[in-house]
């Protein structure tokens, strides 16, 4: 096992960890918790045997998997960023609409 | 002094000047509404003294945010037919107020233009008017002085700009929304008063306004 492939695994353990901590403090849901723990299994059973993953690498024509693994991570990384954004944007539209609306109550006319 | 036409004043910790800038526009219009967007100095306490409406919001939202809250306060709670904004860093002479709300009887849109004098720094005017010539070429409408805060609005021509900016882009948006959508539009010529508070913007600033206007560009 390479220097890297070890940190990869490391690195696995240590986020089914966090995981378990915010499935432990509720901030995941049982079916979340179960999800990302699914796929943080599998970052660490890839990283311990990266020839599970080479026939797709041959099928989408990477010369090495660790091409493969980073473009998956790019995408994956994307997606996560782009739905944060969204989320973003709507819990600042949430709460803008909600100190609006207690600014609106609680007008007054100064004397 | 025209019935149901308000004055609205944006301020977020602007207890510097406050006091000055609501004394010099209640001796020309005595309908004001005070937006104070979050403030963590005294801004509250002295619009308290003043006879005004008051309107806080408990955190800072942004410029725009706070616009908009005097806006639905003025249309929907006070039947407002227009409103004028006008800065609370004392940047506007109070005396043009009957100028502009003249203006909006004619047009739905006022913008309060400043003669741009030796006071202002070079670079502002320069980037002043590369927003303008940026309108023009983007949305076909040569619109001046884009960040003046003293514009003029009528409720026909709120509804219409809708703009979503809570923050300083505010101004941009509803320059942009009202090229857009060809709104007819008046200039009223209101004389600088620059002061060094004046907070202008960075070159990071002017990024995120050129990414904005090409977000409006697409999405009408």
């Amino acid at each position: 096992m390479s220097v890297f492939q070890l940190l990869s695994v490391l690195f696995g353990l240590f986020m089914l960890y966090v995981v378990r901590i915010h499935y432990r403090k509720k901030t995941l849901t049982l079916s979340e918790s179960s999800f990302w723990s699914s796929t943080w299994f599998l970052f660490v059973i890839i990283s311990i045997f990266p020839s599970l993953v080479q026939g797709i690498s041959n099928l989408l024509s990477f010369a090495r998997i660790f091409d493969l693994v980073v473009v998956i991570a790019f995408m994956i990384l994307t997606t996560i960023s782009f739905f944060n954004y969204l989320q973003n944007k709507s819990l600042e539209s949430k709460i803008e609409r909600y100190i609006r609306q207690k600014a609106l109550t609680k007008a007054k006319k100064s004397s | 002094m025209k019935s149901n036409t308000w004055v609205i004043i944006p301020a977020h910790n602007e207890s510097h000047y406050l006091k000055r800038v609501l004394t010099k526009v209640l001796k020309y219009w005595q309908q004001v509404i005070v937006v104070d967007d979050g403030s963590v100095d005294a801004t509250v306490r002295i619009a308290k003294q003043f006879p005004i409406h008051l309107l806080e919001h408990s955190i800072n939202l942004g410029k725009g945010a706070a616009l908009k809250t005097g806006c639905e306060y003025a249309f929907s709670k006070l039947k407002a037919s227009s409103v004028v904004f006008f800065d609370a860093d004392d940047q506007h002479d109070s005396k043009y107020l009957g100028q502009m709300f003249d203006a909006l009887e004619n047009s739905p849109v006022v913008f309060g233009v400043r003669a741009f004098s030796n006071e202002m720094p070079l670079a502002r005017i320069i980037l002043n008017r590369i927003a303008s010539i940026i309108v023009l070429f983007t949305f076909g409408q040569y619109i001046p002085d884009i960040p003046s805060g003293f514009k003029g609005l009528s409720k026909v021509a709120y509804k219409r700009i809708n703009w979503k900016s809570s923050d300083y882009l505010v101004e941009m948006e509803i320059a942009t929304r009202v090229a857009q959508h060809k709104l007819h539009f008046s200039v009223v010529n209101i004389p600088t008063i620059y002061h060094d508070l004046d907070r202008g913007m960075t070159v990071l600033d002017i990024l995120h306004m050129l990414y904005q206007m090409m977000l409006w560009r697409i999405n009408k």
